[in-house]
């Protein structure tokens, strides 16, 4: 009993970063039908940058209130790069055929990674060794920035281990997703973002600054995920190049699972996949190393057989 | 860029100063320090020299059919859009000449006037391009020159494109290189944009027997100019691979129109085949057919895999297609890592992967050796590159042949409304399956093949990274047509290898030049007229041109 | 094929033809909208059956039941007495082809590959033939080219072989239409609004067309809003209004039938409640689904 107890604790901790960045996903595609397959390069970005906020402004500093400043400069780096990304090489090719913004996706995906990989210590790529802030190579695992009273021991609870990064990580789960519910229907922007999701083309008639809202969606989207970049980076203590693969998959198909365009659906999605995951590592023929085939193989059965997730999409004609 | 007021008049003459610039930068000293093939000296072009030589004398022509002798010529050639293409690339490859003078020597300070002056007759060339209006052109490969006139170009087209692959082998500076296909991409999209191309297609459409044989004869005859060189054949024998492969998605891609974002599973379905049956010590399966039983079976193995991966198209298409295939990809990789013993059956030996895989041996012909043929040495790599090629003349059959046929006809047909083919009889699933199926069978024979090539297997080679490559190949070169993807494949499997200075950034390139492409031409450099208008499907203009053709091909 | 079961006695009596066609309590709910309700039809040999109605009033859906394309909540469609699965193959295997409202044919191909696609359920080259150019694979090819050429032929546009179909006018394109779904070598013709927006020329070249192809042994089912077309041409009229038959009969009994007259004056009067969103989901949700296509 415990150890199902631990494994759902397990589960909802890594289905919260699931939430975090399915969201991104859910929000966009709920607004211009587009699936940003780059949105997992956006959590990754979040994290390093992150990381850089550290090592720019209080390197070796791990008191409690470099938290909020690391969080700032995580969103900030992600919101960055996804404002640019939508206006550069998605915005052209609005009314292309679908072919193209997920080619479009893959390059953006393998340029960002690349972009960190080989340019974190060398921003000037191959034009000189510059390296400002002494900042360490991306080739491999960067160590993430401590804060105390977050990445200190763990509590135990009757035998079920609560790590304190994981309670951080439901925690701005939490707070994201109070807070986006208050946005999207209580605000005025937010109520303009569901106009445009029902019928853009009447939402423009009716004075409504459509790009900004897209752009603003891409902007929530990546602040969550840059949100979901320092838990993961506090939780697993170090971060590379290639973390957003995987977790932008598992966190799609998070956002398929509840129903894409629907945000509480990523949000539940999330969480019902990151306890499906580990109770799959505990329960399922192949245990560890087959997780993510389980992960996958979920992915596809919700593709094939529930499109519409378990909560009921927006929109199912992608199916 | 339209808004700017046209003027024709200003164009001719800016045309002409600019692409004189351009030959004359070419006699120019481009650096003060003997780097890139040494671009210092004047009046003895060398390398980049001589490729900025040969954009201007393109631009020449052009801007002699925009104003002058060859004005007549502008019926059937659109100058304006073929003098954009090749002044920009003049001054992207002035520029990214300047970044490289940068870069191995240390400053911009050592770039002599020769950049300069080509960088400005590159924008005086695309400003006078965008001056001219662009203009409907008819079609010029109606235009038919007497046979053997014909028959000469074919065998001097050849007879070109061998040696620019030769030259292009040869070249071991990397930025000579970047710069060499640079140019090249540009002068064949200038080709394409200005309808050049178009008249090339037409004559080898005339003399499609000629143009095949001497297509042919220069393939073959590729090994033995190579004065048994192992390294230049590797890459070719891992261009064909990834050839073949890419043309196997092309059927899922270009011709039946749907997404595979794992499409390297079924090379690597093929590879692991082919090892496993192999002489290999680490081989885990006992029984050692001949190797062409191996590679029917590879063949299998990947279509039965393609029927399942390709199932799901009865309920899902688009992106989520795109996923569910992505999402197969990696379950491949994965499974094959964790069939080693430990954490699953014994099959593939997990990381470590199947290695010393033996050569093949053709019936006491063994690959590993080199042979003495007429003379020349062929060493192992030539031995595979005569397998591959037969390989990749079969997929062309079955790609071309499956294209021009009923079945090709449904696919087009499904691409452009598939609700409206299914109510017209078409069998829409059986359709897609068979691509997905048949496409997979070809990668699979391909993979058999490359066990042993590379000598080893293991999952490593098979991540989602090899099958965005694939589907770039796909893209860039051009859906839907063989010679686009033979291009696109070459492209992305030949510079890598030549560009081992350049090995960290490759990839960062790779993804930029996705990017680029997808708002700048995404029909690919080769484009096939019907995807063409498929991605411009505003394009009335296009639509016009695409109606001459068929009139043409009527005739 | 013809014999397997034998046609109920009643509509033998009543008309000189076969009853090819015959559409039985066909009935299509979305969730708790009705949008047909318990429509039957029966088509005989040679005759053209027009379907007329208010906006609305389930039409198409009705066409999209006998089709395959939608799967009917109930009832049962049988040509020449055998129920036919509602999935769309089967049907054009079975003889019958359809028209669309909205124009659908494959705009990026030539008027006579869209012709040959038609042929696509006719011809059984397989892939391997296909790369071998087996002897099949060539007969079936210039037969399908020929009897492509022969249809554009028929509808008169043999001079447009090799246009794409976007770049013909509009009144080709419905023709061309016509020749494809003729390609299959149906029995029965559906043709949605096969005059929508046509000058009267092209409505009457349009109607010597159908009445070709009614003479040349085919059953034609016609739905149009063109009630000076529906009259002179039809044999039969079926009046439908929201998703139920409400008359039918000849063109003179429809005509003169209040009711019938009603219905499109009444529906102009309450009309915001009378729209059902059944026909707002086919409009809206066709253009989404060509959209998708890439």
């Amino acid at each position: 009993m415990e150890l199902v107890a631990q494994q759902i604790v397990n589960g909802l901790t890594i289905g919260s970063l699931y939430a975090l960045i399915a969201v991104g996903y859910t929000v966009v595609y709920g607004i211009i039908q587009l699936i940003n397959f780059a949105h997992g390069e956006i959590f990754m970005i979040g994290a390093f940058g992150a990381l850089s906020t550290s090592l720019i402004l209080f390197p070796g500093q791990t008191a409690l209130w470099t938290l909020p400043l690391i969080l700032i400069g995580a969103v900030a780096a992600a919101v960055a790069v996804a404002v640019v990304m939508e206006r550069i090489a998605y915005r052209p090719l609005r009314n292309a055929p679908r072919l193209a913004p997920l080619i479009t996706a893959i390059g953006i995906s393998v340029f960002l990674q690349e972009l960190v990989r080989v340019g974190y210590n060398d921003p000037t790529l191959f034009i000189s060794d510059a390296n400002p802030f002494d900042f360490p190579s991306a080739k491999q695992k960067v160590v993430f920035p401590r804060v105390d009273g977050i990445s200190g021991e763990s509590f135990d609870l009757g035998g079920i281990i609560l790590q304190r990064p994981a309670i951080f990580t439901v925690a701005c789960l939490a707070i994201s997703a109070i807070w986006l519910w208050y946005y999207i229907n209580r605000t005025r922007s937010g109520r303009a973002m569901q106009a445009v999701s029902q019928d853009p083309d009447t939402a423009r008639l009716m004075g409504i600054n459509v790009d900004r809202i897209i752009v603003t969606a891409f902007a929530i989207g990546a602040a969550l995920a840059a949100v979901a970049g320092v838990a993961y980076g506090l939780q697993t203590t170090n971060i590379n190049f290639k973390m957003g693969f995987i977790y932008g998959l598992k966190a799609f198909t998070a956002a398929v699972l509840g129903g894409i365009g629907n945000i509480q659906g990523a949000v539940v999605g999330g969480l019902v996949l990151g306890i499906l995951e580990s109770i799959a590592i505990q329960y399922f023929p192949g245990g560890s190393p087959w997780k993510d085939i389980w992960a996958f193989s979920i992915l596809i059965l919700v593709l094939v057989f529930r499109p519409q997730g378990i909560m009921g999409a927006k929109v199912v004609d992608r199916a | 860029m339209s808004k700017l007021s046209h003027n024709p008049r200003l164009a001719g003459p800016l045309a002409l100063a600019g692409s004189v610039l351009l030959i004359v930068s070419g006699l120019l000293s481009w650096s003060y320090e003997p780097i890139l093939g040494d671009i210092s000296v004047r009046f003895w072009p060398v390398t980049l020299q001589v490729y900025a030589i040969v954009m201007g004398v393109i631009a020449l022509l052009l801007a002699l059919v925009a104003a002058g002798p060859l004005g007549r010529w502008s019926q059937h050639i659109d100058p304006a859009r073929g003098l954009r293409t090749m002044g920009v690339t003049a001054a992207i490859f002035a520029v990214t000449t300047l970044v490289a003078i940068t870069h191995q020597t240390g400053g911009l300070i050592n770039a002599n006037e020769g950049v300069w002056i080509a960088l400005v007759g590159g924008l005086l060339i695309a400003a006078a391009g965008y001056l001219r209006p662009e203009t409907k052109v008819l079609d010029p490969a109606e235009i038919a020159l007497p046979a053997w006139l014909e028959i000469i170009v074919i065998a001097l087209l050849v007879g070109l494109g061998l040696y620019t692959a030769q030259y292009a082998l040869k070249q071991t500076d990397p930025w000579v290189l970047v710069l060499l296909v640079g140019m090249l991409i540009g002068v064949t999209l200038t080709a394409t944009r200005s309808n050049m191309a178009s008249w090339v297609g037409g004559v080898t459409m005339r003399h499609q027997r000629v143009f095949l044989l001497a297509t042919f004869v220069v393939v073959l005859a590729f090994p033995f100019t190579q004065g048994g060189s192992e390294a230049n054949l590797n890459i070719a024998g891992n261009v064909l691979i990834f050839a073949a492969t890419a043309l196997g998605l092309n059927i899922v891609v270009g011709l039946a129109g749907l997404l595979d974002l794992g499409y390297i599973a079924f090379l690597g379905a093929g590879a692991y085949v082919g090892a496993t049956m192999s002489y290999s010590a680490f081989a885990t399966i006992g029984w050692k057919p001949p190797f062409l039983v191996v590679m029917l079976i590879g063949g299998l193995v990947s279509s039965i895999l393609g029927l399942i991966i390709g199932s799901p198209t009865l309920r899902v298409s688009g992106d989520y297609l795109a996923i569910v295939t992505l999402a197969f990809g990696e379950i491949f990789r994965l499974a094959m890592f964790n069939l080693d013993g430990q954490s699953g059956p014994m099959i593939t030996r997990g990381s470590n992967g199947i290695n010393a895989i033996p050569d093949l041996n053709f019936f006491g012909f063994n690959f590993g050796q080199t042979h003495n043929i007429l003379g020349i040495d062929i060493p192992r790599a030539g031995n595979y590159y005569f397998v591959l090629i037969a390989l990749i003349v079969f997929v062309i059959i079955v790609f071309t042949h499956l294209n021009n046929s009923r079945i090709g006809r449904g696919w087009v047909a499904i691409r452009e409304d598939e609700r409206a083919a299914e109510a017209m009889g078409v069998n829409v699933f059986g359709l897609k399956i068979l691509a997905f199926a048949g496409g997979a069978s070809l990668a699979g024979m391909a993979g058999t093949v490359k066990a042993h090539m590379d000598q080893a297997v293991s999952p490593d080679s098979y991540i989602f990274l090899e099958s965005a490559f694939l589907l770039a190949a796909v893209v860039l070169g051009g859906m839907g047509t063989v010679g686009g993807v033979l291009i696109g494949a070459a492209i992305l499997k030949f510079l890598p290898e030549k560009l081992r200075f350049l090995d960290d950034y490759r990839l960062l390139m790779f993804g930029l030049v996705l990017v680029v492409m997808m708002r700048v031409r995404p029909e690919g450099l080769i484009a096939s007229k019907r995807r063409q208008l498929e991605f411009h499907d505003d394009d009335e203009e296009l639509a016009e041109t695409v109606v001459i053709d068929e009139l043409e091909a009527a005739k | 094929m013809s014999t397997a079961t034998v046609t109920p006695s009643d509509a033998e009596a009543s008309g000189e033809g076969k009853v090819i066609l015959d559409a039985r309590n066909v009935t299509m709910r979305f969730g708790g909208l009705v949008a047909v309700g318990d429509v039957s039809m029966e088509v005989r040999e040679g005759e053209i059956v027009g379907l007329i109605g208010p906006n609305g009033a389930g039409k198409t859906t009705f066409f999209n039941c006998l089709t395959g394309m939608y799967k009917p909540t109930e009832g049962q469609v049988s040509l020449f007495g055998t129920t036919i699965p509602p999935k769309p193959r089967a049907v054009v295997k079975a003889g019958m082809a359809r028209t669309f409202q909205n124009i659908r044919l494959f705009s990026n191909m030539t008027a006579l590959e869209n012709v040959m696609v038609g042929r696509f359920c006719r011809t059984s080259s397989g892939a391997f033939t296909s790369i071998i150019r087996g002897p099949k694979f060539r007969r079936e090819e210039a037969e399908t080219t020929a009897r492509a050429h022969e249809l554009l032929k028929y509808v008169g546009l043999e001079a447009s072989a090799h246009l794409l179909a976007r770049n013909m006018p509009y009144g080709d394109q419905r023709r061309l239409e016509i020749a494809r779904a003729l390609a299959t070598d149906p029995k029965v013709l559906l043709l949605d609004e096969p005059t929508a927006g046509m000058n009267p020329k092209e409505t009457e070249q349009a109607m010597a067309l159908i009445f070709k192809i009614r003479d040349s042994g085919l059953a034609v089912v016609v739905i149009e809003h063109d009630m000076r077309f529906i009259f002179n041409l039809c044999d039969r009229v079926l009046c439908l209004v929201r998703g139920e038959v409400l008359v039918e009969g000849t063109p003179g009994e429809v005509q003169s039938d209040h009711r019938v007259i009603e219905a499109y004056i009444g529906a102009a009067d309450d009309e915001d409640e009378e729209v059902e969103p059944l026909e707002v989901t086919t409009a809206f949700s066709e253009p989404d689904h060509e959209e998708e296509g890439r």
